[in-house]
C-alpha cells in the first residue's frame, strides 16, 4: 500500500497521519493541529473523506465515542506506512537540496 | 445563516456514511462550519462518500458499522418484549375471566406450564430492566443535555404513561358512577359483554398499545441520536466505564431465550386446557367479550412475531453482512 493510493485525498491522509503520529485526537483537535504543524487548514469534508479512507484501509482506528466527538489514533500499519512515506520524503528533500547546493 | 445548513448539508451525505460518521461529524461542523468555503468542501465531501460507497474501492460498510448492528440487535430484541408483553398482558386478561385460572389450578401439567410462564416472564422483565438501565440513564442524559434534540422525544413515554394513568382514573370513575357511559354495566352477568364495557375496554387496549408502540418509536429515535458507545457512571466515589451497547447484549439474549420458553410454555397451556376443557375456548373471554378462541390464536400469533424478531435480532447481531 501506497499514501498516493488516496488519490486526491493523499495529502490531508498524510497530515492526519502525522497528526495522530503525536497522539490519539478527535476531528477538530487533527484540524487544529495540521493548522499549528503546517499552517494547512483542512475543511470538514475533506478531513472526514480521509479519515473514512484511512479508517477502511486500518491505518487508522476509532476510540469510543465521548461526549459527539470520537477520537481517532495511528495503527501499527498506519505508523509504518507514515515512517515509509516521510522517509521517501526525506530522501527526496536531500537530494533536491544537494542539487540546488551544487548548483 | 451558514450554520443553520449544518442538519441539511450533513443529510446530503449517503446513509451508510451518516449512520457510522453523522454523529461526529455534526459536532464538528458545530465548531468549523463558518463560511461559503466550508459548504463547498462539505458538498464535494459528500459527492466524494457517495462515490466511495459505491466504487469498488469501498470497504464493507457494514462490518465497519459492527456497533450499530448491536445496538440494532438490543432495539429489536427489547422492542420485540414490548409486542411480547402487550400479547401477555392480553393473555393474563383472558384467562383471567375465563374458567381456565380454576382450571389451572387443579391441573398439575397446566399448573407447570403456568409457572414457567410467570418465572420467564419476571427473568425476561428483570434482564430488560438490567441490559436498559445503563442505556436508558445515557439516553435521558444526553436527551437533557441536547434538550433541541431529545427532551421532546423523552417526553414521549412518559406522556403515555401519564395518559393510561389517567384512562384507569376515568374507568374508576365510571365504575363508581361518577361519570356515565351508555352501555356500561357495573357488576358484569356471565354470557354477552356489555356494549359500553367493551367501548371502555377497547380504548385500555387502544392507549395501552398504542402508548407502547409511541414510547418505543420515540425510543428507538432516541437511541439513533444518541451515539455513545459507553458512558460512565458515578456514585459514592467511585466510577464505572460501561460499553452499554455490548452490556445489553447478553440480557437481550436471555430476554429472548425467555421469550421463547414462554412462547413453548403458553402454547403447552392453551393446548392443555383445550385438552381438558374444549368447552372455555368456545366461550367469549377475549378481553372485550370476543371470542377467546379468536383471541388465542392472536395472542399465540403475537408472541410468536414478537420471539422471531427477537431472534431474526440477535442473529443480526452476529452475522457478518
Amino acid at each position: 500500500m501506497d499514501i498516493n493510493d488516496f488519490g486526491h485525498f493523499s495529502n490531508p491522509s498524510l497530515l492526519i497521519l502525522a497528526s495522530l503520529a503525536g497522539g490519539e485526537k478527535h476531528g477538530y483537535a487533527m484540524m487544529e493541529d495540521i493548522h499549528t504543524m503546517t499552517g494547512v487548514r483542512l475543511g470538514a469534508g475533506t478531513l472526514y473523506g480521509a479519515i473514512t479512507r484511512l479508517e477502511q484501509t486500518g491505518l487508522i482506528e476509532a476510540l469510543p465515542m465521548g461526549d459527539r466527538r470520537r477520537p481517532y489514533r495511528l495503527t501499527a500499519q498506519g505508523a509504518a506506512i507514515l515512517h515509509q512515506t516521510l522517509s521517501e520524503l526525506e530522501k527526496f528533500a536531500g537530494l533536491g537540496l544537494k542539487r540546488l547546493a551544487a548548483a | 445563516m451558514i450554520r443553520s445548513l449544518r442538519p441539511w448539508l450533513t443529510h446530503l451525505y449517503p446513509k451508510a456514511w451518516r449512520d457510522r460518521y453523522e454523529a461526529e461529524f455534526s459536532a464538528l461542523l458545530e465548531q468549523c462550519l463558518n463560511s461559503p468555503l466550508d459548504v463547498v468542501d462539505i458538498l464535494l465531501g459528500a459527492v466524494d462518500a457517495h462515490l466511495l460507497l459505491f466504487s469498488g474501492e469501498s470497504l464493507n460498510w457494514r462490518i465497519m458499522n459492527m456497533l450499530n448492528k448491536i445496538r440494532t440487535s438490543v432495539m429489536i430484541v427489547f422492542s420485540a418484549y414490548i409486542g411480547f408483553v402487550i400479547a401477555g398482558f392480553a393473555l393474563v386478561g383472558m384467562a383471567d375471566d375465563s374458567p381456565m385460572i380454576a382450571l389451572t389450578k387443579t391441573n398439575p401439567a397446566l399448573m407447570v406450564a403456568w409457572n414457567i410462564l410467570q418465572a420467564c416472564s419476571a427473568v425476561a422483565f428483570l434482564a430488560v430492566v438490567i441490559g436498559g438501565l445503563p442505556l436508558a440513564i445515557t439516553i435521558i442524559r444526553r436527551a437533557l443535555t441536547d434538550a433541541r434534540q431529545g427532551l421532546g422525544l423523552l417526553l414521549v413515554p412518559v406522556f403515555a404513561f401519564l395518559i393510561l394513568v389517567a384512562y384507569f382514573g376515568f374507568i374508576i370513575l365510571v365504575g363508581i358512577g361518577q361519570i356515565k357511559i351508555p352501555g356500561f354495566v357495573r357488576v358484569v352477568q356471565p354470557g354477552p359483554f356489555p356494549p359500553g364495557n367493551r367501548l371502555l375496554l377497547a380504548g385500555l387496549m387502544a392507549t395501552f398499545v398504542l402508548g407502547a408502540i409511541a414510547s418505543t418509536l420515540a425510543v428507538w429515535k432516541l437511541v439513533s441520536r444518541t451515539d455513545t458507545e459507553q458512558e460512565t457512571f458515578r456514585a459514592i466515589k467511585r466510577s464505572l466505564t460501561v460499553k452499554i451497547y455490548n452490556f445489553a447484549f447478553w440480557p437481550a439474549v436471555v430476554t429472548t431465550l425467555a421469550m421463547f420458553i414462554m412462547l413453548a410454555a403458553t402454547l403447552t397451556w392453551g393446548w392443555l386446557s383445550f385438552s381438558a376443557l374444549p368447552q372455555a375456548f368456545a366461550g367469549n373471554f377475549g378481553p372485550w367479550g370476543t371470542s377467546t378462541q379468536a383471541w388465542f390464536i392472536a395472542i399465540s400469533l403475537l408472541m410468536t412475531l414478537s420471539t422471531l424478531a427477537a431472534i431474526l435480532g440477535l442473529s443480526r447481531a452476529r452475522s457478518k453482512v
